[in-house]
């Protein structure tokens, strides 16, 4: 039966927090990490083993996108990138394993008796990914002030190039700041979200055969989308702190410039044109 | 009669038209870049991801909207 809840269901309170049982997706995707990372670390050698290396893969590979791309202060927010693409991708596949969105317990809801699964894909609750995008958005800020003073941070978001542009200009830059918050997390949501319902679907139609090449498709998208989460959160920080630097100029252009009010802003820096 | 079922058939499937082009034209232009260039397939890669990203996001948000639209209203 097609039956998926655009909100995550409660399923018990500790006093005044009501645990979902997405929150419980989130958080066996988080003991994963830790047990992985504890093990791993523990017994970890030059020569690496089978698991080590299983691990250390997809740090290295996004450390190397990082460098390529990050200009001299990598270091500084790769560990940023790396733990939010494997956060993302431990939970959204996760959301696919047999068991995840099917065991569960029945209840009435508006008067039907609907199943209430135990687990769920962290993803597909809103409040999963505004979370991440909201630490996102506060990583990339505060990497804005360190690198460039709290002045030259406030000095680039909100005094427009050339001055006399600031009324028109300002209130556009805020609006694309705050729209980099709302699509990150709206498009981590729409993907897992639309994912789950389109297995249910298919669940629904075809139970058998059918669902597996979803089931591929859905691991590619679950892979898609913690790259892309991360590499978006790279790219801002990126463009947050290579403002005023003379060669940090990334060569990622800002994806969400459709506002005409940030393209003269990055070119803008005092020593940018002496390069 | 309640038309809400057909504003989101029709929210999704009009939203998906630009993104569908949109993501045609990228992967396309990725493809025929990778042709002339194998050896940049390195470089393509991250801004070609980003750029279906900001493509397909598009699309989502006329998910959501479809999606208010069936279990919000």
């Amino acid at each position: 039966m097609l039956n998926v809840e655009i909100a995550a269901e409660p399923l018990f309170s500790i006093g005044p927090l009501t645990v979902t049982n997405s929150m419980v997706g989130a958080l066996v995707a988080s003991v994963i990490l830790l047990v992985v990372a504890w093990y791993v670390t523990r017994r970890a050698t030059l020569v690496p083993s089978r698991m080590q290396v299983l691990v250390e893969f997809p740090i290295e590979w996004i450390a190397n996108i990082v460098q390529g791309t990050g200009g001299s202060r990598w270091r500084s927010f790769a560990p940023l990138v790396i733990t939010i693409f494997i956060f993302v991708l431990i939970a959204n596949w996760l959301g696919l394993l047999p068991g995840v969105g099917t065991i569960g317990y029945h209840a009435e809801h508006h008067g039907e008796e609907v199943l209430i699964p135990f687990v769920r894909a962290a993803g597909a609750d809103l409040n999963f990914t505004l979370g991440l995008a909201i630490v996102s958005f506060i990583a990339f800020i505060a990497f804005g002030i360190k690198a460039n003073g709290l002045g030259g941070y406030l000095k680039h978001t909100f005094i427009a190039n050339p001055p006399y542009m600031t009324p028109i200009m300002t209130p556009i830059h805020i609006i694309s700041e705050l729209s980099r918050l709302i699509s990150l997390s709206m498009r981590l949501f729409g993907n897992v979200f639309a994912g789950e319902v389109l297995l249910a679907t298919m669940l629904a139609l075809v139970p058998l055969v059918v669902p597996i090449a979803f089931l591929g498709l859905e691991l590619v998208f679950g892979f898609v989308q913690a790259l892309v989460f991360s590499l978006l959160t790279m790219t801002y920080v990126i463009l947050a702190i290579a403002e005023n630097e003379e060669h940090g100029r990334p060569e990622l252009d800002d994806p969400d410039h459709d506002s005409p009010g940030e393209a003269p802003d990055h070119r803008a820096a005092p020593q940018g044109t002496a390069a | 009669m309640d038309l809400t079922p057909l504003a989101a058939g029709l929210a999704m499937g009009l939203g998906a038209i630009g993104p569908g082009i949109g993501l045609g034209i990228a992967v396309s232009k990725a493809m025929e870049a990778l042709g002339r260039n194998p050896e940049a397939s390195g470089a393509i890669f991250v801004p070609y991801i980003l750029g279906i990203a900001l493509a397909e996001a598009i699309g989502i948000y006329a998910l959501v909207v479809s999606l208010i639209l069936i279990f919000a209203a």
